[in-house]
């Protein structure tokens, strides 16, 4: 019983804008009252996001979340239903992680629904005076269905760590802990060449090319990442997404570009390949069948 | 709860089995004693006679990434894999220094363990939960070996952590301060390896987690605004009193779901907090459940502080390599973290994993 993507929703800044937390939380929420479900209906909430509220470290931030949505959060009683929640890390490919770990569950029959959310904001306190990832905060509900069709498969790899590559630290400079988040030259390129890679290989295993596909959403909306992306799948620039000027959103970007190819989610049938690049490198795809 | 389907079940056909375990103890050692006479106030506070604590190991050439990387190369040696069956590679520590207090958020650090130690095909990510982090890292990779997505998975971790009990030296005042849990932290580096069973091994069991968000503030930790590291604030007995009031339940819940009575146990691996509260926990679980496991829970935070998510890997190794697991023993693994986290791993001990403790011997 494959894997579905039942709903999506995207919050940037606004009012939330200075608290992660708060933007996956509203999305969250948002993106549960299109699937038509209850926060108690949420079996698995899984985030992917990596800049939070003055960074906190523990507990996931999944759990404040859960919380703060009410998915199941009193104490566990007889005929109680229970929420499972943490976080997983994987940079810009976070919301792919997050997917396939919610994907075999899902797949296994242990939940019936799980939550993904992944969100950025300026983690205030001082600790990073030029935050450059824009506030913003994604969520996607996943189900299963009977039948065919759904998520089809994943494939993730870990390239050379010889070439540029975005880090982010915190480090104490004598006065505070500070944020440090650099993106040098050529990383995104980098990144890009990997996930075309993953994606080509991807689609191999299914006995596709990218002629095949309808719709392809990819993070990060760079035009270093997405030209280079594109190039290696053999797409024209515009099939694979369009660059942003400014912040771009980071763990939510792939959510970003999906609502933009796909709004409401509604695929209508397509074959639609996911696709993320970043930090390490470290590359991501999945493939979702009409 | 979330948890496997039953044994058999064609969605997860395969077995997953615990194959390996191996740790990183910095040689470093720390009295009780002496952290308490570096308190800048003066508390007063008996830290050993409440916690049991007598001394921890401080990293003082190991950084998060260097505790991670021995320990896996550790799990690796004592299992006889080579880094290049790992399919999987999670890393789950709350701490990611490298470079001294150098905290990395990108790349991750499964990505930088996996390089290290030669893990070149291993897809790897970073699990963050709180202390439930490993067995959250479990669960999942038995999810993967279970439904055949791979044979083999590494999950580490490598917590340097014991930075925020030098911080917390600098602001705890009396008994009654957050920041006391703090200096109950040690440092050390965990792993385990989940592989696909043989035919007729027995393996895991059950994985099973929930979160029981209500108390999901009772502990917060963050960079420390004025101070290299970190700070962490818990409401130590706030969190205690939901731990005894919830474990029976979901144990009770863990156990029925794997078909087990709670004296179908041999031992009981609690994460490491106090060595008062994990006898307090014991005796209220036996008494709602009516049993007790076969043997006294294990208790290795007198010898190793709190080493955060890494306290049941460290404890698995000091019995595998005590020869007090033996072929044939079940263990339960229980979680206990801020979130609040209330998970399970039970697990048969079969004659590879007990041979592991032979590669050292």
């Amino acid at each position: 019983m494959p894997s579905v993507l039942e709903s999506i929703a995207v919050v940037a800044g606004g009012r939330w804008r200075r608290s992660a937390r708060r933007l996956a939380g509203v999305a969250a929420r948002r993106a549960l009252r299109q699937a038509g479900l209850r926060p108690d209906d949420v079996d698995l909430l899984v985030d992917a996001g990596l800049y939070h509220d003055r960074l906190l470290g523990e507990p996931a931030l999944a759990a404040l979340i859960q919380e703060d949505i009410g998915a199941n959060p009193e104490d566990p009683h007889p005929g109680g239903h229970g929420t499972f929640s943490f976080d997983v890390a994987n940079g810009a490919c976070g919301m792919l992680t997050g997917l396939r770990v919610a994907d075999g569950f899902l797949q296994a029959g242990s939940i019936d629904h799980a939550l993904v959310v992944a969100s950025d904001a300026d983690p205030g306190h001082g600790m990073a005076p030029a935050f450059p990832f824009a506030p913003v905060g994604a969520a996607l509900v996943c189900g299963r269905r009977a039948g065919t069709g759904g998520i089809a498969g994943f494939r993730f790899a870990t390239g050379s760590p010889a070439g540029p590559t975005p880090t982010a630290t915190v480090a104490f400079d004598g006065r505070c802990n500070r944020l440090t988040v650099t993106r040098p030259p050529g990383a995104d390129a980098a990144a890009g060449a990997l996930a075309g890679e993953v994606a080509s290989g991807l689609l191999a295993e299914h006995d596709l090319t990218p002629g095949d596909l309808d719709l392809v959403a990819a993070n990060p909306l760079s035009a270093g990442f997405l030209g280079v992306l594109a190039d290696r799948l053999g797409l024209p620039p515009d099939r694979v997404g369009r660059p942003r000027d400014g912040r771009p959103a980071h763990t939510a970007g792939l959510a970003v570009a999906l609502q933009e190819a796909a709004p409401g989610l509604h695929l209508g049938g397509r074959t639609v390949l996911l696709v993320s690049g970043g930090a390490g490198p470290t590359a991501a795809a999945a493939l979702v069948l009409p | 709860m979330l948890t496997e389907v039953a044994p058999g079940d064609e969605r997860a056909p395969h077995r997953a089995r615990i194959a390996g375990v191996g740790r990183t103890l910095p040689p470093t050692r720390l009295t009780t004693a002496e952290l308490m006479r570096s308190t800048r106030y003066r508390t007063r506070i008996d830290l050993e006679r409440l916690t049991g604590i007598r001394e921890r190991r401080v990293a003082t050439e190991h950084d998060s990434l260097g505790l991670a990387v021995g320990a896996a190369r550790d799990c690796l040696a004592r299992s006889g894999r080579r880094a290049a069956d790992v399919e999987l590679l999670v890393s789950c520590s709350i701490t990611k220094y490298r470079d001294g207090t150098v905290h990395w958020l990108e790349p991750t650090t499964a990505a930088a363990v996996a390089r290290e130690i030669g893990a070149d095909r291993a897809v790897t990510f970073d699990i963050a939960n709180a202390c439930a982090g490993t067995l959250t890292g479990v669960l999942v990779a038995n999810n993967w070996v279970r439904r055949g997505e791979v044979r083999c998975a590494l999950v580490v971790s490598g917590e340097r952590i014991s930075g925020l009990a030098t911080n917390a030296a600098r602001h705890v005042r009396s008994i009654a301060s957050r920041e006391l849990a703090s200096l109950t932290l040690g440092d050390a580096g965990g792993a385990v390896l989940v592989e696909r069973a043989g035919e007729g091994e027995p393996g895991i069991a059950l994985a099973g987690f929930t979160t029981v968000a209500a108390h999901s503030r009772l502990c917060l930790a963050a960079p420390a605004r004025r101070e290299p590291g970190a700070r962490m604030s818990t409401r130590a007995r706030a969190i205690h009193r939901v731990a005894i009031a919830d474990t029976p339940v979901l144990l009770r819940e863990a156990l029925d779901a794997a078909g087990l009575a709670v004296g179908d146990v041999d031992h009981v691996i609690p994460h490491q907090t106090s060595a008062r509260a994990i006898r307090t926990g014991m005796r209220e679980v036996t008494a709602a459940l009516g049993a007790a496991p076969r043997e006294p829970p294990v208790v290795t935070v007198d010898r190793y502080g709190n080493t955060a998510s890494t306290t049941h890997v460290v404890a698995l190794v000091e019995e595998l390599d005590a020869g007090r697991l033996r072929a044939g023993d079940r263990v339960a693994l229980v979680a206990l973290a801020s979130g609040l986290e209330i998970g399970f791993v039970i697990f048969t001990v079969d004659p590879r994993l007990e041979a592991c403790r032979a590669v050292r011997a």
